[in-house]
């Protein structure tokens, strides 16, 4: 009944090199040469093969959002994308970033519960790099950052979480006192501020400096088990308990996700965290792994990068329902 | 409990920071936890360390009064790093060393990197990744309650980790 709260894996590693300044994103030429210098790193490494380069400024201003909303580039690699890049591997959803916060921003996100081997993957790239660099290190301090709170591995191992019957059931205070007692953070992914769209959640290390890659993840990993089976429980009792109100949740998500014809960003969320269970817990006959694509196909840059054309208001919204029922049916 | 932050709303979280080796702990409700949560995730960290590095500096003294510290080689001055929280160049953590040790230790708790390193050679490169990967295979072990192939695996970790400690 656990199965597939735990969506996906991701760790990130901050890396500077130890002769340019920080904020390379807003100056052009040491800009560029963190970009060439780390696409010839990584060739000469041998591992470069499968790499992309990708410049941001090559990409329309949809195409950039949707890689963000698929989650292979953050957010903060948008604010300069006259001077950002990407190095990316598609087929196993390893980026490095260039002239992000930090001069780069080596990812890796694995499906499911394996911080581990999204960390590999990291490390690999890492490892590769750093015979042909030299990044900004210090023996007390570690990694070097831009930000301070980076400092010391560079590392954030986070987790992205489907929780809606801890949400139901106003459990996420109790969540963030064992997630903060342990130097964890939870936050809502999607949404403006206190909101967490689709009710999926992000556990992640809060601190970075002072302990090993490996006591950081296990720590994220021990706090994703205790969250995995406190959802698991609430699950189990409402399954017993109130077994028509939760059915009736799920089947009324799933009647509007098959049939409507227009469907607002916010309420698809809503819906998608109600079909997603469903299929969690065995009661709609459709796989996670089509009811999670939808996560990123109907975002509204892959929406429109899909039908390249700008769309909006009502004819963003239809697209989103078609996408849905096409894929639902 | 009242919330310590707004004192209007029941407390329902606990929030643990981490001073020094004190863990001081504050009671909130769910709105200033999501306000407190947002400050330590977002762009808004930086209002944060600001007012960390206020406290350490002493908020009460306008910034042009207090002498001014200056990176070498970026130029970036302390004030500008308070307001931006953002460092000039990996030279800053030299040169605003003073004032980035408790800052540190406020944000981590601790201020002495354990974790990886650089790799200085391929030999390195090779025990390490060895280790990761008996490191994977311990936890699937573990994962399939294989546990007389996780404790082969451990000691052949502590064997590497020793070794590792010789050279
Ligand atoms: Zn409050
Ligand atoms: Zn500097």
């Amino acid at each position: 009944m656990t199965n597939g709260t735990v969506l996906s894996s991701r760790v990130r590693l901050a890396r500077n090199y130890e002769d340019l300044p920080f904020d390379t994103g807003k100056k052009p030429e040491e800009a560029a040469t963190c970009i060439s210098r780390t696409a010839n790193a990584l060739a000469l490494s041998g591992l470069g093969d499968g790499f992309q380069l990708i410049r941001l400024n090559t990409l329309t201003d949809t195409q950039r959002k949707a890689l963000a909303e698929s989650r292979l580039i953050s957010k903060d690699l948008l604010r300069e994308p006259e001077t950002a890049a990407v190095l990316l591997r598609h087929e196993d959803a390893v980026s490095v970033m260039i002239n992000e916060e930090d001069h780069l921003r080596i990812q890796a996100v694995r499906p499911g519960l394996d911080l581990l081997g999204a960390a590999s993957a990291c490390f690999r790239v890492d490892d590769a790099l750093s015979r042909q660099v030299a990044f900004a290190f210090d023996k007390q301090l570690g990694y070097l950052t831009a930000c301070p709170t980076n400092t010391g591995t560079g590392m954030r191992a986070s987790l992205l979480m489907h929780l809606p019957m801890l949400t139901v059931c106003k459990q996420m205070g109790n969540v963030g006192q064992i997630v903060a007692k342990v130097g964890l953070t939870i936050r809502g992914v999607y949404g403006e501020g206190n909101e967490a769209l689709g009710n999926l959640y992000q556990v992640s290390n809060q601190v970075t400096l002072g302990r090993t890659e490996q006591e950081l993840i296990s720590a994220v990993t021990a706090v994703g088990h205790q969250l995995k089976d406190m959802e698991a429980v609430l699950r189990e009792k409402t399954f017993t308990t109130s077994r028509v109100t939760l059915e009736d949740t799920i089947f009324r998500a799933w009647g509007l996700m098959k049939f409507a014809r227009i469907m607002p960003l916010k309420e698809f969320f809503k819906h998608w965290s109600g079909v997603r269970l469903g299929a969690e817990l065995g009661l709609l006959p459709v796989s996670l792994e089509t009811v999670d694509a939808l996560l990123e196909q109907c975002q509204d840059a892959n929406l429109q990068a899909q039908a390249e054309t700008t769309l909006s208001g009502i004819l963003l919204d239809a697209k989103r329902a078609l996408t849905i029922r096409k894929a639902l049916k | 409990m009242l919330c310590e932050e707004c004192k209007v709303n029941e407390a329902t979280y606990t929030l643990s920071v981490m001073m020094g080796d004190e863990v001081k702990t504050r009671h909130l409700c769910g709105e200033c936890m999501a306000k407190m949560n947002m400050t330590l995730n977002s762009g808004n960290i930086k209002n944060l360390l600001s007012s960390i590095l206020s406290a350490i500096t002493g908020n009460d003294t306008p910034a042009e009064k207090q002498q001014e510290v200056v990176c070498p080689r970026c130029r970036t001055t302390l004030s500008q790093f308070t307001k931006s929280g953002h460092l000039g160049c990996p030279g800053c953590y030299e040169a605003f060393h003073e004032q980035l040790q408790p800052m540190l230790l406020q944000i981590h708790g601790r201020v002495q990197h354990a974790g990886r390193q650089p790799l200085a050679t391929e030999d390195a490169q090779r025990a390490r990744s060895r280790q990761e990967q008996l490191t994977r295979l311990m936890e699937q072990a573990v994962a399939l309650e294989d546990f007389e192939t996780a404790a082969q695996l451990r000691d052949q970790l502590r064997a590497l980790a020793a070794k590792e400690a010789q050279a």
